[in-house]
């Protein structure tokens, strides 16, 4: 995969970047694949049925991605690697995957309030920077927190 | 050393501190393309900032579908940074100056209090560039941005940043 694809494929079990790979095709917030890949654990808020999916406008959606900005991204810590939604198309949201080095609080993730989570070890994200808040919105279909207009 | 007057049309520092969380931040990054208004804020112990951030938080609900950003600026530290933010109800950003690193670079010591040294209140609004839209001296509660006048200026700002504001003709 190119750095900065934002292509992720999940089989219930494993996460992949590979084209080809078998499972569910995502769209993640390619920020998170664009930069030196760190070993961490991935907890992975989604499902690999296509049927599992929310327009992002539904408020159950909005406020996850409040809850993130306001206690989540603080309770991580340091821990915190990465965090993106996950895009099924420019309307619905399929999931979450937040990225740690240390998932002893993956148990309070409020993604899993959608789609329940199944941690992961992994290598495939790189380390970038918490989303500032209070944005919840999304920028021309990118995962959010990823995307800008400038 | 100080960097000048924070008047219209000059551009702010591009402030590098640590937010709430304790990581490091920088203006520029958090802004991230967006419009940005900006506070400092004498601190979580003081009534006048209490009542003043509530102000903000009511704000937010605008700013988290509009792409703008908010940030508080204090001398706390990123821990009572985070306990302030969490007992308001904030999803902002908050970076705490604890060293007073910026402080009098930005020539905004609280001069009444002598014993904290906390920054003055100040508001400004911001480009993406964080060229200075707007700035609002707070040292008199009257002298602060009221949310109308950030709704404004927020207005104006991407009125003349995003390329599609205008409805075709």
């Amino acid at each position: 995969m190119n750095a900065g694809s934002s292509r992720l494929v999940w089989d219930g079990r494993r996460l992949a970047t590979k084209l080809g790979a078998p499972g569910r095709r995502f769209r993640a917030d390619p920020r998170c694949f664009a930069g030196e890949r760190v070993r961490a654990f991935a907890h992975v808020c989604a499902l690999p049925d296509e049927s599992a999916r929310l327009p992002f406008d539904q408020p159950e959606v909005q406020q996850v991605r409040r809850d993130a900005l306001a206690w989540w991204i603080p309770l991580l810590g340091d821990s915190l690697v990465c965090l993106t939604t996950l895009v099924v198309d420019p309307v619905n949201y399929g999931g979450a995957i937040t990225v740690a080095t240390d998932p002893a609080v993956f148990h309070s993730d409020p993604f899993a309030r959608i789609f329940p989570g199944t941690v992961v070890e992994t290598d495939l994200f790189c380390p970038v920077p918490a989303p500032p808040g209070p944005i919840e919105e999304r920028k021309a279909g990118v995962a959010w927190p990823g995307g800008r207009f400038m | 050393m100080t960097t000048g007057a924070l008047v219209p049309g000059v551009a702010f520092p591009d402030l590098d501190l640590p937010d709430h969380t304790g990581r490091r931040r920088s203006l520029s990054e958090i802004a991230g393309g967006d419009p940005v208004a900006l506070f400092t804020s004498r601190g979580w112990w003081c009534p006048k900032e209490q009542r003043y951030l509530r102000q903000l938080v009511a704000l937010q609900d605008e700013f988290e579908v509009a792409y703008a950003k908010l940030v508080v600026v204090s001398t706390d530290p990123p821990e009572v940074q985070s306990a302030f933010r969490a007992g308001l109800g904030a999803r902002f950003t908050f970076l705490s100056d604890a060293e007073r690193v910026w402080l009098d670079r930005l020539g905004l010591r609280e001069t009444t209090d002598t014993v904290h040294h906390p920054y003055r209140p100040a508001g400004f609004t911001l480009f993406p560039d964080l060229k200075i839209h707007a700035a609002y001296n707070g040292y008199w509660s009257f002298g602060r941005a009221t949310n109308e006048e950030i709704r404004q200026d927020m207005r104006a700002i991407s009125m003349r940043i995003r390329a599609d504001w205008a409805l075709a003709a």
